[in-house]
């Protein structure tokens, strides 16, 4: 049921494009989801996936040579992200979208206490200085259940464990109240059982406070306990959108099966693990057909002329798509391949406007 | 899609042509100034024989040494004479091409100097481009791998302007050093040293008639030394027809040979300098990199303590302690001078380059040497000290400018300090014209600081030119990853 | 998973590595202050042929072990047997000689190739310094002929095949070479000196030079592990992370070691090339027989490939035992929690998730008693305590927590000279931790009230019998009497479990062990524990 309400985050058609000296890298392409208020939207994907490029293109930190195609569109409670200043940008930055990032050891500034830091982030976003910062930064070091608060404002970082500093970037995430969160792989970095205390951390945190949650991973474990909702990208693209339980239970795409496949949590007591063969291409061209099938499976041979597009991989009308020519299910191949044709976009309008050098 | 593996005299024998072509060049590039090169080495090994105490081989060196003296050698003043006269109807003699036969009138010797130094630098020039290309002609036939590292350097930094520009400026700097006796309008030993031994013929404009005359006399008649006609100034003729391209010194002698013979000098302080200070850098680096702990301790102590001397009081004593040793008499101290350097500067680049060497021993390649039984020295030359040259070259590159310049100064400062007479140096070029500075024979200071200021940029430059180019190489195309990816997840 | 030796079947009578009593610490000195004893005393033996894998979390000491096997590391402490030897004893002719055996897979694949090196060279490099192949030849029927030629003597010591045989007597082709080597017996000439019916000597000629069989093999070690053959002369740059480890593997078996350690293989990778990668060990393993030590903190990676597991906790063992019944039904506490920690991959599972409280204390100053007692969820209580609300309990766990930790910090001068002028005492925040810690039990504090009254309040709150010690303890942190305060919490609610390190008791019948206190008769085993806790 379609909500009335725009979502929270819109990302529309969003490409990516880095510019360097030996060639043109696509590192999101055709990349379209949405983030509702309150929910966990997950983004699965291996390394050259463009998770982290989506990501920092949602924040506005794509520097050159990297490049936002014009055409994308990234709307944030109904305002229009793409081609703000950066003076702009940093109002929306924290208050509005804050983002966590893998490793905390280089996220946090060695030279400062970790309390300098969090009231700077205060100070930018709440306007809060001196004994009133100091209380709300114990406050939110409270949230994030680290023990003795007060004591540890006065700390350093190199004082802090892993996984106490991954909490207390959450801690200064947090302190300006954002609507949005963008986790990039917060816990890839840690432990298990330390990992395991950030997820609770962040479901807590989000029942307390109704905040949206876009969750970056390449843990297809990690991803089943906390997202509601998951796209998972490969070579740049979305190629598969459902409901976690529909893409753990059933999913559609052949790289999702593939993955899904290879990892051992899923696949206990089976003497060899399937693989998908080969290796995760480099998108230095727009893609002109799918980028999955020269290690898909089941290809066919229009999956080499023709790129396709997100469509229906559930019949149910249960909001599961996939951006395959075996889909949708119902349609003989002639049909499929027609379908895919009709919404493929001519690849002059996805071409990008000239190299910014 | 077996390939035989091959060796790289299998591979040249497969395909001789690019190499043989190549060669053959060479050669023929090389037969063009076989003669000095021999001749340079005949000398190299005189001197060191006079050395030593022994009489030993010399009777043979010196019957080496007139030989040699007989290969012809096409850029040399055998050649292309300059040190010509007038005669009375207007003909040079002895002037570039007199000599040729079947040829009556010469040059002036301003452009038979000129044709000479042209055709130095530029053979100079051909001779590293020829040699460039045999580098491309080895990676295009017979190299196996299509693509290495080292590719993607050269590759940054033939687009890196500026570290082109320093290479420029320390080439033609080289160049000018070793072809030093080729390219001035006259010799050290005839015009400085010794120059009351050797007499000039001239055309006396009084007498309208030939006349002979010492070149010290000479020289006395022709110094820079202020006002009117007691100036010299750069492109000019002297009253007894002699060229000078960058003037005269005030005490008569001719500046570019001064400034050519310097440059060797200075190179060859700052190479020799540079070669003691590096090795010892590089060694030590790598064994504290290696063994750590207290092996590390120790170099840090003794460095600190290295560093800690005042050079310029350790200079003095030295100086004063190796006056009459041979050592001391070598480029008249620039030798000793080379030596202190070396010494003493080595804690500053091993300063410099023990970070990275640190950093590249926690690399785990260097622990996988460890773990199938590879030896320290190995291991150091072949897994660390790789990572190690790139930057030992950078600030080798800032040091040399360095060197360049403290010798100068000593060697300006004079009283037994730096290099002394009569082996030019530039510094002293700048301390005789001091004097001098705001009058007409300015040329004499300035043209040798100009100088010495674009040696060093030039060095720096290209100094950054190699920074940069080996710097993105040792993080190993991640950039393209870290864009993409973000990392292994 | 391959098949499970029983140990009578395995190679001779001794298993292929036992560690006895291991201890290495780092950083051992006066002048150091404490030493990190990042290993800190383990038992453990691997068979031929098995996969026997370490997990453990970050400071553990799983990565020290494996290395300290492979004698990358100086054991400070301990024997360790390979093949019956003690090779702790070894000089260094004879561990270079040794390290053909035992080989190491480094889990960065972006740092384990020198850069600089083409993938052929990468792989030779052990051959090279090994002068590899050694060439051994076994005369059969003459154990006294010498070997002259390329031939070398073959070591005393190794069980193993000779890289050629003669057999004087046979009929057909006397020369066999052994199955792995780059060449054939077409490639020999031998020839054999007699004294009557007596061999005095044999002279072995191998025709193509030792860089050629060096080349071939390293080929062939190439594609064994799934890269091409041209792949030889490219650099590690031009390489994918999967492809890269991959010649990590190749380089590690160019000496065709029995015993590989693993170290963290996979981890690195995608999940995609994860897979590949495992496979390709376990085929690898079985063509050559080889024996892993498999080093990973991925417990599903680990359930998957290993036969027997052995869990570590800041440098200890403390659970080994068969794979699947160690997953399947843990006996020690921390394997249980660690289990419990992992996500999985099937989404709307309500796990009985028991998140660890706090973080794992530094093994420079590892707890005396069980190194687990300051985590542990089902710790021992002194019985009085035992049926205490899990909250005030947590509370009194936590406060002992946060004051071991400001005993550890090193206080800035500044801090320390305001200490000894009385400016500022070290346990400022008493009053707030207690409020934090303890609050729950009170009602909410009025804004108006001082600190110290509130907490008055709550500790009033406490029930008994946990109030009257909590009184004296708080009295001593306001005296700013940290010792003191440790020492009360320690005697009124430390147990054996702060006391005494745990023995490693056998927990099932195929010889799985666990080290825990609970598995002495007079407390109540850790699952039954775990079960109250869960079943809240």
């Amino acid at each position: 049921m379609p909500d009335d309400d725009p979502p929270l985050l819109a990302v529309e058609d969003l490409h990516t494009t880095f510019y360097t000296d030996k060639e043109d890298i696509h590192a999101v392409q055709n990349v379209s989801f949405d983030i509702e208020a309150g929910e966990t939207v997950g983004i699965v994907g291996e390394s050259g996936s463009g998770k982290s490029v989506t990501a920092r293109s949602i924040m506005g930190l794509i520097e050159s040579p990297g490049r936002i195609q014009p055409g994308s569109s990234i709307r944030f409670k109904g305002e229009e992200l793409t081609g703000k200043s950066e003076k702009e940008y940093r109002k929306i930055r924290g208050s509005g979208i804050a983002m966590i990032f893998q490793d905390p050891l280089t996220s946090l500034n060695p030279v400062y206490t970790v309390g300098n830091q969090i009231k700077e982030a205060l100070r930018l976003h709440q306007g809060l200085r001196g004994k009133e910062a100091t209380e709300a930064g114990i406050e939110v070091l409270e949230a994030v259940s680290i023990p003795d608060p007060r004591r540890r404002m006065r700390e350093y970082p190199h004082q802090f464990s892993g996984g106490m500093r991954q909490r207390a970037i959450i801690a200064m995430a947090l302190a300006c109240d954002p609507d949005l969160l963008i986790c990039d792989e917060p816990t890839t970095a840690l432990d298990v059982t330390i990992q395991a205390q950030i997820l609770e951390l962040l479901e807590e945190i989000q029942e307390e406070r109704g905040l949206s949650i876009m969750f970056i991973t390449h843990d297809m474990g990690v991803m089943a306990q906390i997202a509601d909702r998951v796209n998972v990208m490969y070579a740049g693209e979305i190629v598969e959108k459902a409901a976690v339980e529909d893409l753990y239970n059933s999913p559609r795409h052949p790289y999702t099966q593939g993955l899904l496949e290879s990892i051992p949590g899923r696949n206990v007591g089976k003497e060899r693990l399937s693989t998908i063969e080969g290796d995760v291409p480099t998108p230095n061209a727009v893609a002109t057909s799918c980028q999955f099938a020269p290690r898909c499976p089941e290809a066919f041979e229009a999956c080499d002329r023709i790129h396709p597009s997100m469509v229906e991989a559930e019949g149910y009308g249960r909001d599961h798509t996939a951006a395959c020519l075996l889909y949708p299910e119902d349609l003989s191949e002639a049909d499929r391949i027609d379908h895919h044709r009709e919404r493929e976009t001519p690849v002059e309008e996805r071409e990008p406007t000239e190299d910014p050098r | 899609m077996h390939e035989e593996p091959t060796t790289i005299t299998e591979r040249i024998a497969a395909n001789p042509r690019p190499a043989l072509v190549w060669l053959a060049v060479f050669l023929a590039l090389f037969a063009l100034e076989a003669g000095a090169l021999i001749q340079g080495v005949i000398v190299l090994v005189e001197r060191i024989i006079v050395l030593l105490p022994t009489e030993a081989g010399l009777s043979a060196v010196t019957g080496a040494k007139q030989a040699a003296a007989e290969i012809p050698t096409l850029i040399s003043r055998e050649v292309i004479p300059n040190y010509g006269y007038r005669t009375p109807d207007g003909a040079w003699v002895n002037t570039f091409p007199e000599n040729l036969p079947y040829v009556d009138s010469g040059l002036e010797p301003k452009w038979a100097w000129l044709i000479r130094n042209v055709l130095a630098f530029g053979y100079a020039a051909a001779l590293l481009g020829w040699i460039l290309h045999g580098y491309n002609v080895f990676r295009r036939e017979y190299r196996e791998a299509d693509w290495t590292p080292r590719d993607d350097a050269l590759g940054r930094f033939r687009r890196h302007t500026w570290g082109k520009a320093g290479f420029v400026v320390v080439f033609l700097f080289i160049t000018m050093a070793v072809f030093a006796p080729t390219l001035g309008p006259t010799t050290v030993d005839r015009n400085i040293v010794q120059p009351y031994s050797y007499e000039l013929t001239y055309l006396n404009e009084e007498t309208g008639e030939l006349d002979t005359v010492t070149v010290g006399t000479a020289n006395t008649e022709s110094r820079s030394a202020g006002a009117g006609d007691q100036n010299f100034g750069p492109w000019s003729y002297d009253n007894y027809d002699r060229f000078h391209p960058f003037g005269t010194l005030p005490q008569g002698t001719d500046l570019y040979t001064f400034m050519a013979s310097g440059a060797r000098v200075s190179l060859f302080i700052g190479l020799l300098s540079i070669a003691i200070s590096g090795t010892l850098a590089a060694t030590f680096a790598m064994i504290s990199a290696y063994y750590k702990g207290l092996v590390d301790l120790a170099l840090v102590v003794t460095g600190d303590s290295i560093m800690s001397i005042p050079q310029l009081l350790l200079l003095i004593l030295l100086s004063a302690v190796f006056a009459g040793h041979w050592l001391g008499e070598i480029y008249s101290g620039g030798l000793l001078l080379a030596l202190i350097f070396g010494f003493s500067t080595w804690p500053f680049l091993w300063r410099a380059v023990r970070g990275p060497a640190l950093q590249v021993s926690t690399e785990e390649w260097v622990d996988a040497a460890r773990s199938y039984g590879q030896t320290p020295r190995k291991t150091m030359t072949k897994h660390m000290l790789p990572y190690v040259i790139g930057y030992l070259m950078v600030y080798a590159s800032l040091f040399i400018g360095g060197i360049i310049i403290t010798t100068s100064a000593l060697s300006f400062l004079g009283g037994g300090l730096g290099v002394n007479s009569p082996t030019p140096e530039w510094g002293r070029a700048i301390a005789a014209g001091q004097d001098y500075v705001a009058t007409q024979s300015w040329h004499v200071a300035l043209i040798p600081g100009v100088l010495i200021v674009l040696v060093v940029t030039g060095f720096n430059a290209f100094g950054d030119g190699i920074r940069d180019a080996i710097d993105p190489e040792s993080e190993a195309g991640e950039g393209e990853t870290e864009i993409v990816g973000g990392g292994a997840g | 998973m391959s098949e499970q030796l029983a140990p009578a079947e395995a190679g001779g009578d001794h298993a292929m590595v036992e560690v006895r009593g291991l201890k290495t610490y780092y950083d051992e000195g006066a002048l150091r202050g404490d030493p990190v004893k990042a290993v800190d005393g383990v038992d453990f033996t691997i068979e031929k042929g098995e996969t026997l894998g370490l997990v453990g979390e970050s400071g553990c000491g799983k990565t020290t072990l494996g290395r300290t096997l492979v004698q990358l590391e100086r054991a400070t402490d301990g024997d360790i047997l390979f093949d019956g030897e003690d090779i702790t004893e070894y000089g260094s002719a004879e561990i270079k000689e040794w390290r053909k055996n035992a080989q190491i897979v480094f889990q960065d694949p972006e740092s384990s190739l020198n850069d600089r090196m083409t993938v052929g060279e990468i792989v030779r490099e052990p051959l090279d310094v090994h002068d590899w192949p050694a060439l051994s030849v076994e005369v059969r029927g003459a154990d006294d002929a010498t070997i002259a030629g390329d031939g070398t003597v073959p070591d005393a010591d190794s069980d193993r095949t000779s890289d050629i045989t003669v057999d004087p007597r046979a009929t057909g082709e006397p020369v066999t070479v052994r199955d792995r080597l780059p060449f054939s017996a077409a490639d020999v000439e031998v020839d054999i000196d007699r004294d009557g019916d007596r061999v005095t000597r044999v002279t072995v000629e191998v025709i193509p030079s030792k860089h050629r069989l060096r080349q071939q093999h390293v080929r062939n070690l190439l594609a064994e592990v799934g890269l091409q053959e041209e792949h030889y002369f490219r650099y590690p740059h031009q390489f994918s992370g999967g492809q890269r480890q991959r010649v990590g593997i190749a380089r590690a078996l160019a000496l065709e070691p029995e015993f590989v350690v693993l170290d963290e293989p996979v981890s690195a990778l995608d999940v995609s090339v994860q897979a590949q990668i495992l496979n390709l060990l376990e085929d690898l393993q079985e063509e050559f027989g080889l024996t892993y030590l498999f080093i990973a903190h991925d417990l599903s990676v680990v359930r998957h490939i290993c036969d027997r597991v052995a869990v570590m906790y800041l440098g200890n063992i403390m659970e080994l035992g068969d794979t699947e019944e160690l997953f399947g039904d843990p006996a020690n506490p921390y394997t249980t929690s660690l289990l419990s920690a992992i996500p999985e991959p099937v989404p709307g599972q309500q796990q009985e998730r028991l998140t660890l409280r706090g973080t794992p204390p530094s093994p420079r100053d590892p707890p005396t008693g069980c190194p687990f007692s300051t985590r542990c969820p089902v710790k021992i209580r002194p019985p009085e305590y035992r049926d205490l609300d899990p909250d005030v309990w947590e509370g009194i766990d936590l406060l002992a927590e946060i004051i071991r930790q400001r005993q550890q910090t090193d206080r800035s001068i500044r801090e320390i000279v305001k200490e000894t002028l009385g400016l500022e005492r070290q346990f400022a925040e008493v009053d707030d931790v207690v409020i934090e810690l303890f609050g729950f039990l009170a009602e909410d504090r009025p804004p108006e009230r001082p600190a110290e009254d509130h907490a008055d309040a709550v500790i009033a709150a406490v029930p008994d019998p946990v109030r009257p010690p909590l009184e004296t303890i708080v009295d001593h942190l306001r005296a700013d009497d940290l010792e003191a305060a440790l020492d009360v919490l320690h005697a009124e609610f430390g147990s054996v479990c702060d006391d005494e390190f745990p023995a490693e008791y056998p927990v099932s019948d195929s010889g799985r062990r666990s080290l825990c206190h609970r598995h002495q008769d007079e407390y109540r085993d850790p699952e039954d524990v775990f079960e109250t806790i869960t079943h809240r």
